[in-house]
């Protein structure tokens, strides 16, 4: 048994680390939906290795689209991994802080309403 | 197996979005009424090491990677299929927002892929199989890969409604793929699911330990 702090400490050290290894060691592949677009448009073999121009082509009319700040978990090419390492930290803290403040609003909302309220 | 805004046309990611933030409001209910406080660091933490965990791609040969989903750890361990859509919705949209990993109009179907298909199935897998073989990592192992591969025969089935892939071979490079990353999934899964039972047994849900495990914490 370990107390909160350290589970809390532990676990985003843990967390992190993996994010941090990941910069440096994720497989530049793309994913399971990424080699099947690329399959489908004849660029790449089921079980063949991925040409490196590979590129998918999208048809984007009637798609929506949208720049994330942070595309790819980079800060752009200058910072190179540097960024990719603020990125992936910044995204976990993120998601942490997000999952705390989500289950503190709905306990807060919660006092608020009597049991039949609206959640 | 985020799904971008380019593969599917708005409309129908539009009606993903609606069936998804059914199950999303029904998460937050269960958030609101069965997450008890003390859980919550758990909750917190599960949430950063999903994101890390999604985060890194592994190599699965044939050109391919992969990243873990998590959907089974998060919904085996606290002990709901509702605590794998809680989680993996947040995850989601820090990704889809701050990140560009899975689309905006897409996110409907990812929430639904991943969290909701990816957490029941996970989460009554490992139940029945539990019941079933009385081995918590025989269960999970299988609970897990099967929370892999079949949201992404889900994922590959939208893809072909929305015209993006061809469903034969969508379902067959999907499946194969996502049947190898499904592997390093359990794997993941059935760790993890022991490292929180030894420094925190208190906060596993009872279905996961067994049965004369009451003395271990």
């Amino acid at each position: 048994m370990i107390d909160n702090k350290t589970l809390v400490i532990g676990g985003l050290v843990i967390a992190i680390l993996i994010g941090v290894v990941a910069v440096f060691l994720a497989s530049g592949d793309p994913d399971g939906m990424e080699s099947t677009a690329l399959i489908i448009q004849g660029q790449k073999s089921l079980i063949g290795p991925t040409p490196p121009d590979a590129e998918i082509q999208e048809n984007l009319e009637g798609k929506f689209a949208y720049s994330a700040p942070m595309p790819d978990y980079s800060l752009g090419e200058g910072l190179g991994s540097t960024g990719g390492i603020l990125a992936i930290v910044g995204g976990t803290v993120l998601a942490f802080l997000v999952a705390i403040g989500l289950v503190y609003a709905l306990k807060i909302a919660g006092k608020k309403n009597p049991p039949d309220g609206i959640l | 197996m985020h799904i971008p805004d380019a593969f599917i046309p708005i409309w129908q990611g539009a009606i993903y979005w609606i069936i998804a933030l059914v199950f999303v409001y029904l998460s937050l209910r269960w958030a609101k009424n069965e997450l008890n406080e003390e859980k919550l660091p758990l909750v917190a933490v599960l949430a950063a090491g999903i994101f890390a965990l999604q985060s890194f791609n592994l190599p699965v040969s044939m050109g391919t990677s992969g990243h873990l989903v998590g959907g089974a750890l998060v919904a085996i361990v606290l002990g709901s299929p509702f605590a794998a859509v809680f989680i993996l919705t947040l995850v989601l949209i820090v990704q889809g927002i701050m990140f560009g990993d899975g689309g905006i109009t897409t996110m409907g179907a990812n929430i639904l892929n991943m969290g909701v298909v990816g957490g029941f199935v996970g989460f009554y897998s490992f139940k029945g199989l539990k019941a079933a073989t009385g081995s918590m990592p025989v269960s999970a192992f299988i609970a897990a890969w099967l929370a892999c591969f079949i949201p992404a025969i889900c994922a590959s089935v939208e893809l072909w409604l929305a015209g993006t892939f061809p469903l034969e071979m969508g379902m067959i490079a999907m499946g194969l793929y996502h049947a190898v990353i499904g592997v390093i999934e359990g794997v993941i899964t059935v760790g993890a699911i022991y490292l929180i039972m030894n420094v925190r047994p208190d906060m596993v849900d009872q279905g996961v330990l067994p049965a004369k495990a009451g003395a271990v914490a």
